[in-house]
């Protein structure tokens, strides 16, 4: 068992799921409240990486994040090295390959609030701020864990775009799917089926959560 | 002292309908009476802010007149209990009938216990709405729009539906000794004749989006019997 891969997929995952959730939100909820075009664009936008192929996200990733770009030489000049190669590119590919999975359960959860609960809302008193807090949020509880968990099991799960924007570092970019393909490519088919099998306990746990939540939230509706 | 005027006009397109009505709110208790799709609700929904594009005069005895177009629904300082009981279902019956005290950082606020005492609802006050009957439920929106500290007015609409008789009979004169006693008018919405005539309030009678009559509800009403025995009779 790779170790220092685990720690490293942990520590991705954990953060990827922290920063994506404080940048889904905001974003879910100005998609969930109207159906103006730029709406549609940025809704599709999010959606992208559910069809690309992670290799094709990771190829466009590198490329901009590398000296041929605008942004790429703006980066590498504020932080004096480029971002590929690095953990911190790694976050940034992570991010928004599992950024659909935090963007749409949060859209739902937020469009399916009833437009008379919030009307009323309003008329005694609050805030669009005040309602989004008292009655939106606390109504979305539930599809922030499913947010939650599926951002982290996707991205415990992703390797295309690691392997393009990360490369196979050990300890830097080096994460447990990639630790697996290292293996297999060694014939060390034992230490891969060790680490392939804690992944599946993993994605599994991960989504018995969401769907033991998910039966309770109906049971209360 | 003498009685404050309120006069509210609104005036609005809802598709084929066009809504324009004046309503002067002499007494403390006015109805809004009028079949389904007069566009009685439409009055109170643009009334409380909730139809953009409506024009909503509003004037009170004090200060000066002022046009609420411009107003956020939020800023109007209105009580309002929608039709249907629209309850937040995350909160219990006490923290629904409080929320206006609670945005407004007034916590453990008088008027909250008070309407939670008018319409009976301290026994049921940490169960949430889905553990109360329709009946129940509409209390709790009729509490939460008496629970607003000092609006300018309170807006009702269809109060008594799934309320039985008995208890609304006993409800109607607190409601309206409540609101006499703290100068605030209100405007209901209703098609429902005894509630006009228990209250004996000022009806204004509403068809296709226009007052085609008002009055005290002994009046109003009584002609509106006239004209349905002529009708049978004819």
């Amino acid at each position: 068992m790779d170790f220092a891969a685990l720690g490293l997929t942990l520590r991705l995952a954990s953060l990827t799921t922290l920063c994506l959730l404080l940048l889904a939100t905001p974003l879910a909820a100005w998609i969930a409240t109207g159906h103006t075009l730029p709406r549609r664009i940025a809704q599709a936008a999010v959606a992208l990486p559910l069809v690309l192929p992670p290799t094709v996200l990771g190829f466009y990733l590198l490329i901009g994040l590398g000296p041929a770009t605008a942004l790429g030489r703006t980066l590498i000049t504020l932080l004096g090295h480029p971002l590929a190669f690095t953990f911190w590119g790694l976050l940034i590919g992570s991010m928004i390959y599992s950024l659909p999975f935090a963007v749409q359960p949060l859209i739902v959860a937020f469009a399916s609030v009833d437009p008379p609960t919030i009307e009323v809302a309003r008329v005694l008193g609050a805030s669009p701020w005040t309602v989004f807090r008292r009655i939106t949020l606390p109504l979305s509880r539930a599809s922030f864990l499913t947010a939650a968990v599926l951002t982290f099991a996707h991205t415990v799960g992703e390797f295309g775009v690691v392997l393009m924007i990360g490369g196979d570092i050990p300890g830097v970019t080096r994460t447990l799917s990639i630790s697996i393909y290292d293996q297999v490519q060694e014939l060390n088919y034992s230490a891969a089926n060790l680490t392939a099998a804690a992944l599946v306990a993993l994605s599994f746990l991960a989504l018995l959560i969401v769907y033991a939540r998910g039966n309770r939230r109906s049971e209360l509706a | 002292m003498p009685e404050p005027h309120h006069l509210l006009r609104v005036r609005t397109n809802l598709g084929p309908l066009h809504i324009s009505a004046k309503m002067t709110l002499s007494a403390p208790w006015t109805i809004l009476f009028g079949p389904s799709g007069s566009g009685k609700s439409s009055i109170l929904r643009a009334a409380c802010g909730l139809i953009p594009s409506a024009d909503v005069q509003f004037t009170q005895p004090l200060p000066e007149p002022q046009s609420l177009d411009r107003i956020p629904a939020y800023r109007r300082n209105l009580a309002y209990a929608p039709q249907g009981a629209v309850l937040f279902p995350h909160l219990t019956v006490r923290q629904n009938v409080s929320f206006a005290t609670d945005i407004r950082h007034q916590p453990h606020a008088a008027s909250a216990d008070a309407a939670l005492e008018l319409f009976q609802l301290t026994p049921l006050a940490h169960r949430l709405p889905r553990d109360l009957s329709g009946g129940e439920r509409q209390r709790v929106n009729l509490a939460r729009a008496f629970a607003v500290p000092a609006p300018h007015l309170i807006l009702l609409d269809e109060p008594f539906t799934g309320v039985d008789r008995s208890l609304r009979d006993v409800l109607l004169p607190l409601m309206q000794q409540f609101v006499t006693q703290q100068g605030i008018p209100v405007l209901s919405v209703t098609h429902d004749i005894e509630e006009a005539l228990i209250l004996n309030a000022e009806v204004f009678r509403l068809e296709h989006g226009t007052i085609i009559d008002q009055g005290p509800a002994s009046q109003v009403l009584a002609e509106e019997r006239a004209r349905m025995l002529n009708l049978l009779n004819a």
